[in-house]
């Protein structure tokens, strides 16, 4: 089996454009999430949310724009700094590594939901007798991986993994499999989410697991393992990353940033929305023996800790059930704080935290983890940074609604 | 060319005016063919006509206002907007 090197990396979130901005927020604590002021025809109600400040002008042309959704944009976006920092950005500079052998694995929770929406609106509001001829191609949910691969010419392998929470988590796994196994050489890889509209955000509020407004503001309304924690916070964004063949990095002298050791999925097969710790620490063990690693070899991990009342004891066993005597040694934190939950952005945009945290030996922390619930009794990186130099592997967990668990690893270059 | 529909093209597009000369091709300005269908959907809505489904679709600017110009109305203007 071939290693597979990360070779780029690229965020869009409420913490901003860029990756680095985006770990130096985690790492100081700063939230990007606030109240959004939301027009429903019932009038204006603001939800807690992670909502980005993105002027899509900055990076298309309007004739592109008609044909894109903005869960596409932020891939795009995303996707031009990964591969920039693959040193992939200009076409023509893909030496070593032919367009059929490149190929990409997107997931996605909801991909063109606004775009849908719209639609609806148009029928069912404004009762119009039509609709945009683009309502479809904006909508797909594999528009995503359509635009990538038209962006950089990439013609391998594609495919769309809608897998809710663990969509891109899955996707990463599906990629490192393609590239392990030979069947492609390198893959664009990640996920994007664009939710933030009328219809979803009341289809979550009527499920009853978003944050409540915190005390200090809505910007602390997301608290992972906290006491007082009231549910997650809606989110959106991008995260995307290169994957390539450890040798064809080497031999087109690519700066590896780590290598994607191990990825493990499994499925609870429980219940739709209660998550079960036997099939997510099955997912951590499996991966750990992917990797070829053991329990003392992860130096941190990021959580799925989503801040709701179930999922974050269920998680804290799960990590008992899988780490055993390890896990009380162990530092895990849950970034979701200060990004907010991005669905299914989200296994890319904290593998991605936890890649950089390997690579820097900065653990970014537990925001507003002032008062942890005493049956959350890990180290949870509480509302400080913390130096860990000569990290060997970090593990990123994601699980989703419908019982998917998937589990990455990375190991340092 | 109908100053009206290149009033609009150069605000859905943001393409300056003087840059949209007859002879330019829509690909060259940026249009795949689904953005043409798209603006001539508008078109179709902003105007209040129906442009014929095309075997050819128009390639360049010159071609595109040839469609559509015979089917606009003649005292309509951009400012008036849809057709009741």
């Amino acid at each position: 089996m071939r290693r597979v090197a990360i070779t780029g990396l690229g965020i869009v979130s409420p913490l901003k454009i860029g990756c680095e901005t985006f770990f130096s927020a985690l790492l100081s604590a700063k939230s990007g999430i606030r109240l959004l002021d939301v027009a429903f025809p019932t009038g204006i109600e603001s939800v807690i949310a992670g909502h980005i400040d993105f002027n899509p002008d900055t990076y298309f042309s309007r004739a592109k724009l008609m044909t894109m959704d903005r869960v596409s944009q932020f891939a795009l976006v995303a996707a031009r700094e990964a591969m920039a920092q693959a040193g992939l950005g200009d076409f023509a500079s893909r030496s070593g590594l032919p367009p059929e052998r490149f190929g990409v694995s997107i997931g996605t929770g909801s991909g063109g939901s606004g775009s849908t929406e719209a639609a609806y609106t148009a029928l069912l509001e404004q009762k119009v007798a039509r609709l945009r001829p683009l309502t479809v191609v904006l909508a797909m949910n594999n528009a995503i991986a359509a635009h990538m691969s038209m962006e950089f010419g990439l013609r391998g392998p594609s495919s769309t993994v809608s897998n809710a929470c663990a969509s891109s988590a899955t996707a990463i796994g599906d990629a490192f499999r393609q590239i392990r196994h030979g069947y492609a050489d390198a893959m664009l890889v990640g996920g994007s989410e664009a939710l933030l509209n009328r219809g979803t955000i009341k289809a979550w509020q009527a499920m009853h697991t978003l944050a409540k407004p915190h005390a200090d503001g809505a910007h602390a309304s997301c608290r992972p393992f906290s006491k007082d924690r009231t549910g997650l916070v809606l989110s959106e964004g991008a995260a995307m990353l290169v994957l390539e063949d450890w040798a064809t990095a080497e031999r087109r002298g690519a700066h590896i940033l780590a290598e994607l050791a191990g990825y493990a999925s499994t499925t609870d097969a429980h219940h739709l929305t209660q998550p079960d710790a036997s099939g997510q620490a099955r997912a951590m063990t499996l991966s750990l023996m992917d990797a070829g690693l053991n329990v003392d070899d992860i130096a941190y991990l990021n959580a799925h800790g989503t801040a709701t009342d179930v999922g974050d004891v269920v998680e804290t066993n799960a990590i008992k059930l899988a780490f055993q005597n390890a896990a009380s040694a162990l530092p895990v934190s849950s970034t979701k704080a200060v990004h907010g939950h991005t669905m299914g952005a989200a296994g890319a945009m904290e593998f991605i935290a936890s890649v950089m945290a390997l690579r820097s030996g900065k653990l970014p922390p537990t925001a507003f983890l002032e008062t942890p619930d005493t049956r959350c009794d890990l180290d949870y990186i509480p509302l400080q940074a913390r130096e860990r130099k000569g990290m060997r592997a970090v593990m990123s967990n994601s699980f989703a609604f419908g019982g998917s668990n998937a589990v990455l690893i990375a190991k340092a270059a | 060319m109908n100053s009206d529909l290149i009033t609009l093209f150069s605000e859905t597009f943001g393409i300056a005016e003087e840059k949209l000369q007859p002879g330019a091709t829509l690909e060259s300005l940026g249009l795949d063919s689904l953005a043409v269908i798209e603006f001539l959907f508008q078109i179709e809505d902003q105007f209040g006509i129906q442009i014929p489904d095309q075997a050819n679709p128009p390639r360049t600017l010159d071609e595109m206002v040839q469609l559509i110009e015979p089917l606009m109305p003649k005292t309509r203007s951009v400012d008036t907007g849809p057709a009741a």
